[in-house]
């Protein structure tokens, strides 16, 4: 398995060379976000030794927009101001995945622990809520929302990426707690311990890396969602996704500007992922070996 | 001192400031001594307008924007009754849109009490809400942000803004003067079937721009006929490639950019896009002769113009690997922005060539105006389904009037201005330098385009499908080598137009 001393080197040098293949592009959409105009789109591409500055940083965070003056940003804070729309990502994020999975969560144990009729038709009724392209039902949306007041809401967006992720988190967190062994439950049962506290304190707990698993999906698919907080949002706020779009303008894409946006918005994801990666390596390996 | 020599003294200032003859302390006093702390922004407009994509900053707007006071004094009074209420924009994100946005929309609120939210995005999503907006009937927009090839489209559910001038004298703002906007935009982005749908609100039209570098380094004059302008191109190409193309462009299949090269081609040589008996005549002998035209020219860009829209395009230039374009003009004041481009004060703006022959709007369909300076205007309307229509009424008055505009036209660095007046501002004309951003040095040549080479796009509800679909899908799929001729394309287009106006 170990081979030779050269087979390691080679081994070494293929992970360093898919490992630059990956970070790449991230490095180089960061340096971007630190060049100027001139030389965003220069040929040979410039990676290193360009002028560096914060200029689009400056722009992206209201800085340059008198902070520093100790002047007010005007309502809207000019286009290419961009915190408030970080923070509703933020927000929506953190919410809807929250929401999902304390929904999802009890959803699964009660599919994966108890019998009802037509268990089986109501998981692929679940699952089919998915099978619909987004497009599809964005449109009529649209006008529930509207309806309902939900229109360029926070609340509106909230529910909407919760039911987005519903049935991926039902069904993920379905298969983490098939995993776990009834006879524990069962066990716990015969001591005389109730269906909530079962849940609460002994399989819960077990099944945390796979609800750190599907909180990351669910807080990426959130995070990176655009058709639907495009529809369903007018001037109230705007989430990163459709944010950056305003940066393609009619002279001509911002591209400096949208990449320090966006690396900015990788921060919140990282930290995300971070928080929860203890679980997550647990959780996302979790039921890949079958007793 | 008279308003006329206030003026020429605010330009003089201007221009010394700007050569650097004058600090920014000293030139802001002698502004302010003249009561045209207006004027100050004019000339340091090169300072806040960055990069030419309508990045402004409000903090040095507020320092020194001030509004006539009979304006401001009418707004006041006029907007009374509707402080509080909040008019609603959708808009692409352009230099006008970008001005009011980032910098000037504070100042209605102030004046009238009206909040104004503006939603910016790209045109194809500005068309995918409002669409949704009309369908639905339920005024999530007050105005609407028109392109000219939506105007028949949305015809039907606008207010015309002349007869809500006309029939509400309390809400119609004295000077407006309708009179002021440039006669031939009016016919061409705003007008459907006798209604105007709109006021013009911006005016992205196709002027020629080349490197003046390169022309005196190669002998060249600026192309007088689209002959000339090809054999430019060769002569640049053929002297300076492959570090730098004769010529660039807006190819990108599928997209609506391509149509728009596609119409300049067309027009130039004698074709247009539908006959008198509204069927699609791109397929003819004039078609056909543009079509070879195009292939010849596109010999001299870049290869990757095939992935290009205006934002490829507009780098290209930037980058210094293009000698000469026939294309947007708002893209000049981006190329001149110090450190946003490799060709700063090289660029030169001119009139187009002069079409080979021209086909007149009766030997035309569907108002088709052939020219080769295609343009892509827009109008700024009042949605029929609004919640605040008198507010938003208000609202596109001010933000079309003389006043405004010269300042989105300082501020927005790019943008032409819709009105004659804008054009002769002191204010406009104290900007056209080389080497600053938000420039207006290319205006000359935008204007004169406007009133004698324009060319509009045809006006029917089925436009904004053909143009942002149908032509350039076929165009793409022929410039990808999947038709055996241009006669094969052309016939591919005309079977599918035919059929979607004929429903």
């Amino acid at each position: 398995m170990n081979g030779t001393a050269s087979q390691r080197m080679l081994r070494i040098l293929a992970a360093w060379f898919v490992v630059g293949l990956f970070a790449l592009p991230i490095y180089y959409w960061i340096t971007v976000a630190f060049k100027p105009n001139r030389d965003i789109f220069a040929l040979p591409p410039i990676f290193f030794d360009f002028d560096w500055n914060l200029s689009s940083f400056e722009e992206v965070f209201g800085i340059s927009f008198g902070f520093d003056k100790g002047l007010e940003v005007l309502p809207g804070g000019g286009n290419f101001y961009m915190l408030p729309n970080l923070w509703a990502s933020v927000v929506i994020a953190v919410l809807s995945t929250l929401l999902t999975v304390v929904v999802a969560t009890l959803a699964s144990y009660a599919l994966s622990r108890m019998r009802i009729p037509g268990q089986h038709h109501f998981v692929f009724f679940v699952l089919s809520t998915r099978m619909m392209p987004p497009v599809a039902i964005a449109i009529p949306m649209f006008f529930i929302y509207k309806s309902f007041g939900l229109l360029d809401t926070y609340t509106g967006i909230i529910l909407v990426h919760a039911l987005m992720n519903m049935p991926l988190a039902v069904l993920l967190l379905k298969s983490f707690f098939d995993d776990i062994p009834t006879e524990i439950d069962e066990a716990a049962l015969i001591d005389g311990a109730s269906r909530v506290l079962i849940f609460r304190k002994i399989v819960l707990p077990m099944a945390m890396g796979g609800i750190a698993a599907t909180a990351v999906l669910c807080f990426i698919f959130s995070w990176t969602e655009f058709l639907f907080v495009l529809t369903l949002t007018q001037t109230a706020f705007k989430t990163v996704p459709v944010a950056a779009s305003t940066f393609v303008t009619s002279t001509g894409t911002a591209w400096g500007n949208m990449a320090a946006l966006g690396t900015a918005a990788m921060i919140p994801a990282f930290v995300f992922i971070l928080l929860v990666q203890r679980n997550l390596v647990r959780g996302l390996t979790l039921g890949s070996l079958k007793q | 001192m008279n308003p006329v020599d206030r003026k020429l003294w605010l330009a003089s200032i201007t221009d010394r400031y700007v050569r650097g003859g004058m600090d920014r302390r000293t030139f802001l006093r002698s502004a302010a001594k003249l009561g045209l702390g207006v004027g100050a922004l004019g000339a340091m407009s090169h300072l806040s307008a960055r990069s030419g994509l309508g990045l402004i900053s409000p903090a040095a707007a507020q320092e020194n924007i001030q509004w006539p006071e009979d304006m401001s004094n009418w707004l006041k009074e006029a907007g009374k009754p509707f402080a509080g209420q909040t008019v609603r924009l959708a808009t692409e994100s352009t230099p006008p849109s970008n001005a009011i946005n980032s910098a000037l929309k504070g100042y209605f609120t102030e004046m009238t009490g009206i909040n104004v939210e503006i939603e910016t995005l790209p045109l194809e999503q500005v068309l995918q809400k409002l669409t949704l907006d009309v369908a639905s009937g339920l005024g999530t927009y007050d105005l609407y942000y028109l392109d000219q090839s939506w105007m028949a489209a949305f015809s039907g559910d606008v207010i015309d803004p002349r007869e809500k001038y006309e029939s509400d004298k309390n809400l119609a703002m004295p000077g407006y003067n309708i009179d002021d906007f440039l006669p031939a935009l009016v016919d061409g982005i705003s007008m459907y079937d006798g209604v105007m749908v709109g006021v013009p609100y911006d005016i992205p039209i196709f002027i020629q721009m080349y490197r003046r570098d390169l022309y005196e380094e190669l002998g060249l004059k600026p192309a007088e006929t689209m002959a000339q302008y090809l054999s430019n191109a060769q002569a640049i190409q053929q002297a300076k490639g492959p570090e730098i193309f004769g010529t660039t462009g807006q190819m990108k299949s599928g997209h609506y950019s391509l149509e728009c090269d596609w119409t300049c081609w067309l027009w130039s040589h004698g074709g247009s896009i539908f006959g008198p008996d509204k069927t699609f005549t791109g397929n003819d002998e004039a078609g056909l002769e543009a079509m070879n035209y195009w292939i010849e020219l596109k010999k001299n860009m870049p290869a990757a113009v095939d992935s290009w829209t205006w934002d490829g395009q507009g780098q290209s230039v930037a980058q210094g690997i293009a000698g000469q374009l026939i294309s947007w003009g708002e893209f000049f004041p981006s190329w001149d922005a110090p450190g946003g481009s490799n060709v700063v004060g090289l660029m030169e703006a001119t009139v187009p060539p002069k079409a080979n022959s021209l086909r007149t709007v009766e030997q035309t369909g569907f108002g088709e105006i052939p020219g080769v300076g295609h343009q892509g205007g827009s109008s700024l309307a009042v949605s029929k389904y609004a919640k605040s229509p008198d507010a938003a009424w208000l609202f596109a008055q001010w933000a079309t009037a003389p006043e405004t505009q010269v300042w989105i036209t300082v501020l927005g660095g790019g943008t032409g201005p819709t009105r004659q007046s804008a054009y002769d501002d002191p204010r406009v004309k104290a900007n056209a330098k080389p080497g600053i951003a938000g420039t207006t040095r290319h205006l000359d040549a935008v204007r004169e385009t406007i009133a004698n080479h324009m060319g509009s796009e045809p006006d029917l509800p089925e436009w904004a499908e053909i143009s942002n679909d149908t032509i350039p899908v076929e165009l793409g799929r022929f410039f990808a080598g999947e038709y055996d001729s241009p006669k094969a394309a052309m016939d591919a287009i005309k079977t599918k137009v035919d059929g979607i106006v004929a429903g």
